[in-house]
């Protein structure tokens, strides 16, 4: 808690400095800076919050528990689909990404499921609305119907190519293929 | 009606819903979405200003050149490599690339952006490493950039 609020200020700070660098330099590109500024912001903050409150709520009832039930009990085909269509609905950063996909890996998940669910994480349907907004739908739901084929490639090629690559490098290699 | 209310709406509507079922796990929700609010705010704050800069001191034709159509593939490279350079939390992602998109980046190179500062991160490089080894941080980052590149042919050829 105290890093983040340390994190807030570091770039609230950084920021404000660098505003008031540019509106004392040209006072009226500080005003345009302020004014892009505002409308972006007042364009996205009612999204923004409804946004918040669908990761909250997606956090607390899709835990990691009920993931590493999902992922970790389903092999083969089955968890690789579910790897490349449920983390489309997760919210969270790529901070805690890694760690939770960890403890998956651990409990035995596949190498191409954990390379398929960040592939597939990346779909971020919970933003869908930001992103419709600022980009229009069409690019939003063209870019969310590829993520799904681009999870399942991800996982299978990148599965392949790091058991080739590893077995090449081990002693007595043998293909697993 | 706005669409932002109806959002708004549809969120808190899911919030009864969740209140009724469980008023503890609502209230850890509403927890958790404050600690987002508290971690992508001042990021949002620095982007927006990052975005007012951009409008007032890089021209439309800057954009266009480097990520516009006419640079077609080359955009779609420079968009990526932007992106995996790009420290920002995927929420404030959208918004930098709507400014992009409005000063005349292509959609090929706004997916080839928006992809990799979601998919990959300079600064959780260190983080990959330590939980998944060497081999994979590299197959699967290469990997990501190869298959953006790729899917965003289908963006410079179906949207323009």
């Amino acid at each position: 808690m105290k890093r983040m609020i340390r994190e807030a200020l570091i770039y609230i700070v950084a920021t404000l400095i660098i505003w008031g660098i540019i509106a004392i330099i040209s006072p009226v590109k500080g005003m345009l800076v302020g004014e892009v500024a505002y409308g972006a912001f007042m364009k996205a903050i009612e999204i923004i919050i409804a946004v918040f409150i669908f990761i909250g709520l997606i956090q607390v009832w899709v835990g990691p528990q009920t993931l590493s039930k999902l992922l970790g009990r389903e092999a083969g085909w089955k968890g690789l689909v579910l790897a490349s269509t449920i983390p489309l609905f997760l919210g969270g950063s790529l901070v805690t990404m890694f760690p939770l996909l960890k403890t998956l890996r651990d409990k035995g998940a596949s190498i191409a499921c954990v390379m398929a669910f960040i592939a597939a994480w990346g779909g971020k349907v919970p933003l869908l609305p930001l992103e419709i907004e600022f980009l229009g739908w069409r690019f939003s739901v063209l870019r969310t119907f590829l993520i799904i084929p681009f999870a399942i490639v991800m996982g299978l090629l990148g599965q392949s190519i790091l058991e080739k690559w590893q077995n090449r490098h081990s002693v007595g290699a043998k293909s697993i293929t | 009606m706005d669409i932002g209310i109806i959002y708004l709406l549809f969120a808190f509507i899911l919030l009864i819903f969740s209140a009724v079922k469980d008023i503890k796990k609502t209230k850890q929700a509403l927890k958790a979405s404050g600690k987002i609010a508290l971690a992508v705010f001042p990021v949002l704050f620095f982007i927006f200003i990052l975005m007012g800069v951009v409008s007032a001191f890089v021209s439309k034709e800057t954009i266009a050149s480097w990520l516009g159509a006419d640079s077609g593939v080359l955009g779609v490279l420079i968009g990526e490599v932007v992106g995996c350079f790009a420290l920002v939390q995927p929420a404030a992602v959208f918004p930098f690339a709507g400014v992009l998109r409005d000063r005349g980046a292509s959609y090929g190179a706004i997916f080839g952006f928006v992809t990799t500062a979601i998919l990959i991160g300079v600064s959780t490089l260190p983080l990959e490493l330590r939980c998944f080894g060497r081999n994979f941080t590299i197959v699967r980052n290469i990997l990501t950039f190869i298959l953006v590149f790729i899917m965003s042919i289908i963006f410079i050829l179906t949207l323009k």
